[in-house]
């Protein structure tokens, strides 16, 4: 009965389907939308150098200095990089230092590392707009931003000096053939020079020292897995996530969260106002019909339950239809979604060029089952004022 | 037509009421509709309720039939004083004692001539297949056989009505209320109508009130009961002038 219900008005049928039709598609795909944006904001941002999470010594990140650095990673700690879920690790000798060029004398911060290993937690290597990146651990030339070479009036093939403290904290210099330049990341671009490990140590009189590990861990949620076996590994050690150690990824990510959110609560909103007003007409047309039901011997939570289903066919069928709709969108614009002309401007937020839109088959039947409860949840109104009726009222007149 | 006053025989009556009344607030006016009525049906009746329009015909067949309250006074229906009642007892009573045979038919518009008898037996929780057999019966018996699967919309008037008065009957109530059946059907159709009402009553022993204006149909009953102005002025029995057919 209700199923044949359903297709009694079929233009309210078919309002209602939409109503919801549309509200589980817009919810599904400007979530998939809204997610790849902030995933590629977040990627852009700790892809770069920052990694998922980093290890320091106590007091490095307050003071990053040369004195407080740490012994190269022993076989514990090796052992929960080696976890599932890491992707890679490297090992830097990160210290701030001043590059000095023909014309200029900037702040910046030297940064060594072995390229095989950086390889594997930045794309550093892969965002070389002129000249090349580090052959190895032992590259004696540099890698600097293109802003950075604009500033100083440098570029590739001249040389600059780095001037840094050694180990015994005196001022260590040394010259360096500019190999290449890279651009996309407007912080890293002025402040991060890159050269060999092996180089930096040497210069810094530092054999084996390390300041900073940095490690890759794509799947977010097994990230505090990792974080826990890594400080339980090297207890003494510093161990921070990429959200402290990049505030402003963080609050990009919760703020893209927090849209998604009102966004979700919203379209949950409007899609519960239609299914009511939609079923309180449908409930109002068939007051006479659920008098006489009731009238018949039908108990009330009956009729309650024969309502109920009825909104959760139509409900369930336009969530079908949305998440349908929405899949089909999803898929087709998984391969690549280019922002084009907006490419500057996300890169100003941090975000990639091209997006690449997916939701995970869990939170795609989960918004969607959201929407169906909360639909048929809704409906219960209606249907509890169809179970009110009277049935004198309807079904007689008086004589 | 001289009237014998009527006695339920000694037995047990179907419908029991004493000193029923009630009244209906129409705004801040309280407008009386029964006034002390007692009343007494017995098994197997066949009996007609006239009285011109709001002399309280159809306010005691919903007093009877559950589907209203008394302001006062009491109903009993088979042995059980419906004031004792809450909404979900009287739903199962209604179900299982009274078949209802309402003026505009009223059937359910998405369900076919067989499924709104198997409605009832749906909800008396009569498996499918003894649901169907019974309703094609039921059918069969009010002269519908082979309209199994019509919806109410392909039925005439007369053949709405007789899938009401089959659902009515499909359970074997304890007695059918029918409120003005024949008002909305020409004089043919309702003749037929109501000589199959009296048939049924002489078959099955199932009780009828039948609330009516129509002389064929108190022609056809065994007993009669005239109201006014929410009081029985007369009640008594006589031999129907036309047989059940």
């Amino acid at each position: 009965m209700a199923w044949r219900n359903l297709w009694r008005n079929r233009g309210r049928t078919a309002i209602t389907l939409i109503v919801v039709a549309a509200g589980v598609y817009s919810i599904l795909c400007l979530t998939a939308l809204v997610e790849a944006w902030a995933q590629s904001s977040r990627q852009a941002t700790l892809d770069w150098v920052i990694g998922s999470a980093q290890i320091h010594a106590p007091g490095f990140m307050d003071d990053p200095k040369l004195a407080r650095r740490m012994a190269a990673p022993g076989p514990a700690l090796r052992a929960a990089l080696a976890s599932p879920g890491v992707a890679g690790w490297s090992s830097r000798l990160r210290v701030p230092a001043a590059a000095q060029s023909e014309y200029r004398l900037l702040p910046v911060t030297l940064i060594g590392v072995d390229p095989a290993a950086e390889a594997r937690v930045s794309i550093i290597a892969r965002r070389i707009e002129r000249g090349r990146f580090l052959g190895g651990p032992q590259s004696e030339g540099v890698v600097i931003g293109a802003h950075l070479a604009q500033r100083l009036k440098t570029d590739v093939g001249r040389r600059i000096i780095l001037m840094s403290p050694d180990a015994s904290g005196r001022l260590a210099e040394r010259s360096f053939d500019v190999v290449g330049l890279f651009a996309g990341n407007l912080a890293a671009e002025d402040a991060d020079v890159f050269t060999g490990i092996a180089t930096t140590r040497a210069m810094l009189g530092a054999p084996g020292a390390v300041t900073e590990i940095a490690l890759a861990v794509p799947n977010e949620s097994r990230l505090p897995a990792v974080l826990a076996a890594v400080r339980s590994a090297a207890p003494a050690l510093d161990v921070r996530s990429w959200r402290k150690l990049s505030p402003m990824a963080d609050a990009i990510d919760s703020f893209m969260q927090a849209f998604v959110d009102i966004w979700l609560w919203i379209m949950f909103v409007l899609v519960g106002i239609g299914v009511v007003n939609t079923q309180l007409t449908a409930v109002r047309e068939r007051t006479r019909e659920f008098g006489l039901l009731q009238a018949l011997g039908m108990r009330p939570r009956l009729i309650v339950a024969e309502v109920a289903m009825e909104s959760a066919l139509l409900i369930g069928l336009g969530v079908a239809i949305g998440m349908a709709a929405s899949g089909l969108t999803i898929g087709a614009l998984h391969a690549g979604v280019d922002l084009g002309g907006l490419a500057r401007g996300a890169a100003f937020w941090g975000a990639g060029r091209v997006l690449h839109p997916s939701l995970a088959a869990s939170q795609f039947v989960e918004l969607a089952l959201i929407v169906w409860a909360l639909g048929v949840l809704v409906a219960l109104w209606p249907a509890w004022r169809a179970a009110r009726v009277s049935p004198v009222e309807v079904i007689s007149h008086a004589t | 037509m001289p009237l014998e006053k009527s006695e339920t025989g000694g037995g047990r009556p179907i419908v029991r009421c004493r000193s029923l009344s009630k009244r209906y607030k129409v705004g801040a006016v309280e407008v009386p509709a029964l006034n002390g009525v007692d009343l007494d049906i017995a098994p197997g009746d066949f009996a007609t309720l006239a009285g011109p329009s709001g002399s309280g015909k159809t306010t005691l067949l919903n007093l009877i039939g559950g589907l209203d309250r008394p302001t006062s006074g009491s109903v009993e229906l088979d042995g059980q004083d419906l004031a004792e009642l809450d909404k979900n007892r009287m739903a199962e009573l209604r179900l299982s004692k009274i078949g209802f045979v309402f003026q505009a038919y009223n059937l359910v518009p998405v369900l076919s001539a067989a499924e709104n008898i198997e409605l009832i037996l749906q909800l008396l929780g009569v498996a499918a297949g003894e649901r169907r057999r019974r309703a094609s019966a039921a059918l069969a018996e009010v002269g519908l056989a082979g309209l199994e699967d019509r919806r109410p919309a392909f039925l005439s008037g007369g053949q709405q009505q007789r899938v009401a008065v089959a659902r009515a009957l499909v359970a074997r109530p304890a007695i059918v209320l029918a409120d003005e059946p024949t008002a909305n059907l020409d004089s043919h159709t309702a003749e037929e109508l109501v000589a199959l009402m009296a048939r049924l009553n002489r078959a099955s022993k199932v009780t009828f009130l039948i609330a009516a204006h129509d002389p064929r149909v108190i022609a056809r009953a065994r007993r009669h009961i005239e109201m006014t102005d929410g009081v029985i002025t007369a009640d008594g029995r006589h031999e129907p002038v036309l047989a059940a057919g």
